[in-house]
């Protein structure tokens, strides 16, 4: 990442630089969802887009998933660099099959012969009363599928240059865009950068023991770290940010040096990302881990809407921190 | 039509005819894996279908369309055998065999292959004509679609959203009677599929999806459409499959005389060339030397080597490896 110029701004205006500067540079891309027009998204992520860029480029639709990720594939086989917006996560099941059997596959089941160089934005994640429905971690439900790329940013500097990596990116992205981050803030370069994908960062070095933290889990995790620090615990904070290839090898390599692992995500225990990170560490670190890896997950239940019962269901830090302690006292 | 081009489109017809059938005994022998879904009884609607469709236009195809997919290798890369060659899962084959019959693709003969939750096609094949409009050309994104499909969800959100932006979208909706078993007039609201895409506002039309003539004339008039910036068109071939199902024939002997043999799209177009004054010798020739061409096919898929297993974990990604073991 070259930074030149830094300017401070939020995860909603960091990912709307870089579909301004992308949709500048790229005259083969174009956006595509349900209001993201003049509205700019019911998160204000395409905000100004439209009236810059106008409405054969800045697309709105009518409330049809399927179409709106048709058009992405279809469009992204003849050449163009579709970007388009799911409003919510939990809406992808409108659209799964495209995204599965369609975008993920067709790169390999015609042996080459088209790409889908498109991108899926989508609000994932809990931690606002949105309900069962507006709620869910839903990278579980793409994991296990060859030929998708997921992405996972945590921070606002990331989210643009994730984002431009995505959208650089020959393989289907899909993007996940944590609700609860959107207001973030931090140092974000002006210019245009991307983050490579399918590339960890460490957050925080350590020596102790290893948390691997995606989106919402990463800030929580950090502060674990902080507060643990003072007792003499040094944690190595890794942000996964791709999920899907996912960089083992600074996982794997910070878990042969600390010897003790924490997998930190928001989705429930079973079949997910924690379960794989667990497996895959079991797997190849077995003789040098001090103790099994702990876990961080959701609580096995959809998330509810009344604001005490979504607390009860959710990680937050201190599940972290106690989770990190563990590990510690095998 | 000419009786020049109504012969070429016969010795098309037979050539579909050939190719499934030599393609059914040889998954008979047990020399084609997977499942087989042939187009047996539908050759005019592919026929017509291939010849109107040029190899800068796109065509997603069902799984019945080995036939159109084989005239379109032909007619515009000289090479149909790699379609024979794909489902026996060989090297040669237009995916290399990794696609089959049911994924059968190539984007230079306009080929975009199928996606065999069939139907879902119906929304990919919006973004190709949303592309083609974008960049100002003249082409035509084809879908072809049985009746089945028309009971998903996505045929309702293409048709609509085709509408809206006005694409240059055909939608070649093969009526063949059934859902797997389900008559039509069963499993939709309307036995006549235009009834339910009328109310997107462009043109729909019934055709007999079994007479070749007709058939290639409400396609050509069709494309003329699309091709003038006119938006989408939506045609309708009432034709019938031979294939029953996996467990067999489940229709009357009735029904199955008068597709087979009374409304045979091959023998219509038989007659009518007779009548015109073609031999009888002239069109049996046709039909020996498309049964030839397809033994030639078949010969080179048999001696084609199969695909390397290396190539298992080959094209999962642009821009990562996958561990091959």
């Amino acid at each position: 990442m070259t930074e030149k110029k830094l300017r401070k701004a939020s995860f909603v205006k960091a990912l709307n630089g870089a579909l301004d500067l992308a949709m500048d540079r790229y005259p083969e891309m174009f956006l595509i969802g349900e209001s993201i027009g003049e509205l700019g998204g019911d998160f204000g992520v395409t905000r100004k887009l439209w009236e810059k860029y106008g409405g054969e480029r800045v697309r709105d639709t009518p409330l049809s998933e399927a179409a709106i990720i048709g058009t992405c594939v279809g469009s992204a086989m003849v050449g163009m660099r579709p970007v388009a917006e799911i409003m919510f996560a939990d809406f992808l099941g409108e659209c799964y099959d495209q995204i599965v059997n369609n975008a993920a596959k067709l790169h390999y089941m015609f042996d080459g012969q088209f790409t889908a160089p498109l991108v899926i934005r989508t609000a994932c994640g809990a931690g606002f009363g949105g309900g069962p429905h507006h709620s869910q971690s839903v990278e579980g439900w793409f994991l296990n599928i060859p030929g998708i790329v997921i992405v996972a940013p945590s921070n606002p500097a990331d989210a643009k240059g994730l984002l431009l990596a995505s959208i650089e990116s020959d393989d289907p992205v899909l993007f996940l865009e944590h609700k609860a981050l959107y207001r973030s803030r931090g140092e974000v370069p002006t210019d245009y950068y991307t983050t490579p994908l399918g590339k960890a960062a460490i957050a925080r070095e350590g020596t102790d023991v290893t948390v691997v933290a995606t989106m919402r889990m990463v800030p929580m995790a950090l502060e674990a770290a902080e507060s643990l620090a003072e007792q003499g615990i040094s944690a190595e904070v890794i942000d996964l940010r791709t999920i899907r290839p996912y960089d083992a090898e600074t996982i794997l390599e910070s878990v042969d040096k600390t010897g003790r692992a924490v997998v930190a995500n928001e989705a429930p225990k079973i079949g997910g990302l924690g379960a794989e990170l667990s497996a895959r560490i079991h797997e190849e670190c077995f003789d040098r881990l001090r103790c099994p890896v702990g876990r961080v997950d959701a609580l096995d239940a959809p998330i509810p809407f009344s604001v005490p019962l979504e607390e009860a269901n959710l990680p937050d830090t201190n599940d972290v921190r106690e989770a990190i302690q563990d590990v510690m006292k095998a | 039509m000419n009786t020049e081009t109504l012969t070429g489109l016969y010795r098309d017809m037979w050539l579909i005819r050939a190719f499934e059938e030599g393609l059914e005994a040889q998954f008979e022998l047990g020399y084609v894996p997977g499942m087989l879904h042939t187009g047996l009884g539908q050759e005019a609607t592919q026929a017509a279908l291939a010849s109107q469709l040029e190899a800068t236009d796109c065509f997603f195809p069902d799984h019945r369309c080995h036939g159109i997919n084989a005239l379109a290798q032909q007619r515009h890369a000289g090479n149909g055998e790699r379609i024979m060659a794909e489902l026996f899962g060989r090297a040669t084959g237009v995916c290399s065999g990794k696609g089959g019959s049911l994924h059968s693709a190539d984007p230079t003969v306009g080929n975009f292959g199928d996606n065999a939750v069939e139907g879902s096609y119906l929304v990919t094949v919006l973004g190709v004509a949303l592309a083609y409009k974008l960049r100002s050309q003249p082409r035509v994104a084809c879908a072809i679609l049985g009746d089945g499909t028309v009971g998903r969800g996505e045929f309702h959100e293409s048709l609509n959203m085709a509408a809206i932006w006005d694409l240059p979208v055909l939608y070649a909706c093969v009526n063949n009677g059934y859902a797997i078993s389900l008559p039509v007039e069963t499993g939709l609201a309307s036995g006549d599929i235009v009834d339910l895409a009328r109310g997107y506002g462009f043109p729909c039309e019934i055709v007999d999806g079994n007479e070749i003539i007709e058939a290639t004339e409400k396609i050509a008039t069709a494309i003329e459409h699309i091709r003038a910036g006119k938006g989408p068109y939506f045609l309708e071939f009432k034709t019938w499959r031979w294939q029953g199902v996996f467990s067999g024939e489940f229709r009357s002997d009735e029904e199955v005389k008068y597709w087979k043999v009374d409304h045979d799209p091959i023998l219509m177009a038989r007659d009518e060339l007779l009548r015109r004054g073609c031999s009888e010798d002239e069109l049996h020739a046709i039909e020996t030397s498309e049964r030839q061409r397809i033994d030639e096919w078949i010969a080179f898929a048999v001696e084609s080597p199969s695909p390397d297993v290396s190539k298992a974990t080959a094209n999962v990604y642009t821009g990562w490896e996958v561990a091959s073991s």
